[in-house]
């Protein structure tokens, strides 16, 4: 199994921040979303320069935003 | 770090679970728990003669399972003279009734925002827990913040 290691904020709205430590690639993405999905709607994501470690050599954050 | 995703929870528990939040969010807010369906029912109407201000509040995405006519799906909770009670709605969602006397229907709604929160909150730290320990990943760290978040460190070696 591939080493996961997550921080988890529950705000006192409820609302959940979990971001991914050591995590790299798209690997990260995978493993949040997996946990993401069971709490509720994902609002919103965002990569940090440590997700394209090894992927695309590229150090740029990435916002996206989903409207419903 | 490498991913920072934000989640909306989405309330879908039966009512046990649903109730247990509750308990354990209103005392986070200074509210006590009164309970009674039946003895609500009847204070309901009594406020409505007397003048009390009412703002109900359903919770658009949340959905209380396995309902039996709704017996005993009540909670009441009190402060400071304003009663909050949670309970299933006709559609199956939790809805929230503040109740008081001499209060606006904004600072109800303030309130019960307040309290709803709370109880995502409750909720949301069970789901996660829960999910957590099915997935045999170990908590090596939690704490409160002083904004009053819970903040938890897990990994699964």
């Amino acid at each position: 199994m591939a080493r996961e290691e997550f921080e988890i904020e529950v705000d006192r709205q409820g609302n959940v921040t979990i971001r991914t430590i050591g995590i790299k690639g798209p690997a990260c993405v995978d493993a949040a979303e997996n946990l993401a999905r069971i709490i509720g709607r994902q609002e919103s994501s965002q990569l940090t320069p440590e997700y394209y470690e090894n992927s695309v050599d590229q150090n740029s954050h990435v916002d996206i935003r989903h409207n419903h | 770090m490498s991913t920072v995703l934000v989640v909306t929870p989405i309330l879908i528990a039966h009512w046990p679970v649903m109730a247990a939040a509750i308990s354990a969010a209103v005392g986070a807010c200074g509210f006590t728990l009164v309970q009674e369906a039946v003895a609500v029912t009847a204070n309901q109407s009594q406020g409505e003669s007397t003048g009390t201000t009412r703002e109900v509040i359903e919770v658009e995405e949340s959905e209380i399972m396995g309902s039996t006519a709704g017996t005993g799906e009540t909670m009441v909770v009190e402060r400071d003279g304003v009663r909050a009670t949670f309970s299933r709605d006709p559609r199956g969602g939790l809805r929230i009734c503040m109740e008081g006397k001499g209060v606006s229907k904004s600072h109800l709604r303030a309130l019960g925002e307040e309290l709803l929160g709370r109880v995502t909150q409750q909720y949301a730290y069970h789901r996660i827990m829960t999910e957590l320990k099915s997935r045999n990943m170990t908590v090596v760290g939690e704490e409160m913040t002083e904004q009053q978040s819970v903040k938890i460190r897990v990994r699964n070696w």
